[in-house]
């Protein structure tokens, strides 16, 4: 625990006035199990930011229809129930699953997507792997024409999960770039662009209650500078929980262990360059536990981060501090 | 030939004149002794790095966060056990320079773009 010794005095150095949160023009649709949203700052052209929205979800949910494990018929799935060691997958694929390998070296191995087993077993649909029973390698080289070539041990399937998130909020901000004030909102994960003079106003769910507010972000640029990018992202392990007997699992998987992780973190949100690394660092706090995640958050080099704890308390890196709303 | 020289009888050496052990014993056993006591305070006593309990300052950046952070702690070799109480620290560990601090709760106002774990539902 984080804490409890610690006596802290905080004082906020008095700011400009912000300018007004964007009242956004907003699109949504569903993809991966979860909410897709895009969110445009365009007053004046709400049809044409309507136009552009829809047709960006459509790219993004051909994009998420390939990367999900909830399709039988992704291309995800496809890899997973094919018992060869070595294949071909399409770019998309290809892509993702190297920012998976990623995720291995950022997280310091603590975020890793080829746990499906242990996650499908955490929901009581398979038996547990034994930890460290049959060894999880796997790499992924350059194929032809754009292609990319998986080599697996024997049984390694994968859950992109957040990864496959972060990289779609991100890679969806890019399909947006006429519009200087936008957000892509995958399921949580939120890549941000803000024009200078503009104010987006991000909320941070509250887990206790539905529809509280644990923290609100101010993301904002100056007059005269250039549009920025943020990427924020929260992860936690009291949505998807399931109770077998009088246990009660969580999805995230703790890979040393290959169980849901043991933690005093019940929610984490990071915010830093790319909704992808996000993700990656939100979740690398919740399996690490509060004083162990906000040394890696800091090492990180993070914008941001906002910890709720078991004990209730929220606790953020000091940094934070200018990015809270007033 | 030569007679045979016969040698005469011994010349009476005179007595060599010793220095008094006593005083040299005396001093090389008080000295060893000293030693051997700076030896066992070295080797007995815990590295002192920093006193126990000191108050740390951790400035941080705008002074807008301050810190006092008592620290405790002793440095165990192979073998020993830790005080009653404490919390042993891997040292490989990172090192727990963290600086956190409370958010206070925000207005309850509705706010359009929220980030969220996984699979809530946003109303």
């Amino acid at each position: 625990m984080i804490g409890a010794d610690r006596q802290i005095q905080t004082t906020r150095a008095p700011r400009e006035v912000p300018p007004a949160p964007i009242v956004p023009v907003s699109v949504a649709t569903t993809a991966m199990g979860g909410r897709l949203v895009v969110h445009l700052a365009a007053t004046g052209e709400e049809r044409c930011a309507r136009h552009d929205a829809e047709r960006a979800l459509s790219r993004i949910t051909r994009w998420a229809d390939r990367l999900s494990r909830h399709l039988d018929t992704s291309e995800l799935s496809t890899l997973n129930a094919d018992p060869r060691a070595v294949l071909t997958v399409g770019p998309t694929l290809g892509i993702v699953l190297r920012a998976g390998l990623d995720a291995v070296d950022e997280s310091g191995g603590l975020v890793d997507i080829s746990m499906l087993d242990a996650r499908l077993a955490a929901e009581g649909s398979a038996d547990a792997p034994s930890p460290g029973a049959a060894p999880r390698d796997w790499s992924i080289a350059l194929g032809p024409c754009r292609t990319a070539v998986v080599h697996r041990s024997p049984g390694v399937r994968f859950d992109l999960g957040g990864v496959a998130k972060g990289w779609l909020a991100d890679r969806g901000l890019d399909l947006l770039s006429a519009w200087p004030s936008a957000v892509i909102d995958a399921d949580g994960d939120l890549a941000v662009r803000c024009a200078p003079g503009q104010l987006w106003a991000v909320g941070l769910d509250d887990p206790r209650t539905d529809g509280a507010t644990l923290a609100i972000l101010h993301l904002s640029v100056p007059d005269g500078g250039q549009p920025v990018r943020w990427g924020v992202a929260t992860s936690g392990t009291s949505v998807h929980r399931w109770r077998h007997g009088d246990r009660v699992h969580h999805h995230l998987i703790d890979p040393r262990t290959s169980a849901p992780a043991i933690t005093d973190v019940v929610q984490a949100t990071v915010v830093c360059g790319s909704a992808l690394r996000a993700e990656v660092l939100a979740k690398t706090a919740v399996i690490a536990g509060s004083a162990d995640g906000m040394a890696r958050l800091e090492r990180a080099g993070v914008q941001g981060a906002v910890i709720l704890t078991e004990g209730g308390e929220t606790l953020a890196l000091p940094q934070t501090l200018a990015l809270l709303a007033a | 030939m030569a007679p045979a020289s016969v040698p005469g009888p011994a010349k009476p050496r005179p007595a060599v004149q010793r220095p008094n052990p006593t005083r040299l014993r005396f001093a090389l056993g008080t000295g060893g002794i000293a030693a051997l006591s700076a030896l066992l305070t070295a080797i007995v006593a815990p590295p002192s790095a920093t006193s126990p309990s000191s108050p740390v300052a951790i400035p941080v950046a705008q002074s807008t966060v301050t810190q006092q952070r008592p620290i405790q702690y002793v440095q165990l070799s192979a073998g020993e056990a830790p005080p009653p109480g404490a919390t042993v620290i891997d040292a490989k560990a990172p090192k727990p320079i963290t600086i956190v601090t409370t958010v206070p709760a925000p207005a309850q106002q509705p706010v359009v773009v929220r980030t969220t774990q996984s699979g809530t539902v946003v109303p």
